[in-house]
């Protein structure tokens, strides 16, 4: 139960790291001395208030608003996971343009089997095509629990 | 007795006290909490919570320091607070301004006592 609450705090607070380590040594102490004086985990995290509690008082008694904080990171991180998914996406279509046409002169209609010296055993365009997918996908995910968070408050 | 007001009194003093509990001797995080727990029936139960998150802005504004001291049954170590000479300043800046202040709310409420005694 204290580990997962640390583990909690950990997570929700933004501070430099020196702080932070403070901050969770601290936490420590007061679940040890607590459990000197004969009380539970249970107890002590009652007084602590929820793990996201804890870490927005103490983010603001440094003078930093943890939410804020936290927002700016995600908005930073969504739009970067947009960069790439446009970037592949747009060269992935690029390539998909220079093929030209199936039945185009000098393609071949049946399968054969000569290969391109150099080529992988796979297709460049469908990884491409697949890390567009795995961006946009982070993005998406990245824009929604932004968005549910600041709902929340 | 809990109401806003109560709390905003609660508020308003706590870092001084908190200043004053240091001041007295170096102490470290549950001894505050049981000091501060002595004084239940009026304070109410001191919280981790909201003494901690006051330690860290205290200590930040460099009026608490504090050293760490192993403690074999605490898990590790044990964090001592003590006030800075600044802090001293300031807590003694604070009780200055407290009786004044005390002296001055109490001025109103003899005058709203009298106006009340006298109808």
């Amino acid at each position: 139960m204290k580990e997962q609450y640390l583990k909690k705090v950990k997570k929700e607070l933004n501070l430099p790291r020196k702080a932070k380590r403070e901050v969770l040594r601290d936490l420590n102490e007061i679940f040890a001395s607590a459990s000197e004086h004969g009380e539970t985990e249970q107890q002590v995290i009652e007084r602590l208030g929820t793990p996201k509690e804890f870490a927005d008082s103490t983010a603001e008694q440094f003078g930093i608003d943890n939410t804020a904080l936290k927002n700016r990171r995600e908005i930073i991180s969504s739009v970067a996971a947009l960069i790439v998914a446009i970037a592949a996406f747009a060269i992935y279509a690029a390539a998909q343009v220079e093929k030209g046409p199936e039945n185009a002169i000098g393609r071949a209609d049946a399968v054969t089997t000569i290969q391109i010296a150099g080529t992988l055993g796979f297709d460049a365009s469908q990884i491409l095509f697949t890390l567009g997918l795995a961006a946009a996908f982070i993005a998406v995910l990245l824009i929604i629990r932004l968005i549910r968070r600041n709902r929340r408050q | 007795m809990d109401n806003r007001y109560v709390q905003q009194f609660k508020k308003g003093s706590l870092e001084m006290i908190l200043l004053c509990l240091i001041g007295r001797k170096e102490t470290y995080g549950y001894e505050i909490i049981t000091e501060l727990n002595k004084n239940a029936s009026v304070w109410g139960y001191a919280k981790e919570g909201t003494i901690y998150p006051i330690l860290y802005r205290l200590q930040e504004a460099g009026l608490i320091q504090c050293r760490l001291a192993p403690a074999a049954a605490n898990g590790g170590s044990k964090k001592y607070y003590s006030l800075t000479n600044k802090g001293t300043e300031v807590l003694n800046e604070l009780i200055l301004f407290w009786s004044s202040y005390e002296n001055c709310v109490n001025g109103f409420i003899a005058g709203y006592q009298q106006a009340e005694g006298s109808e």
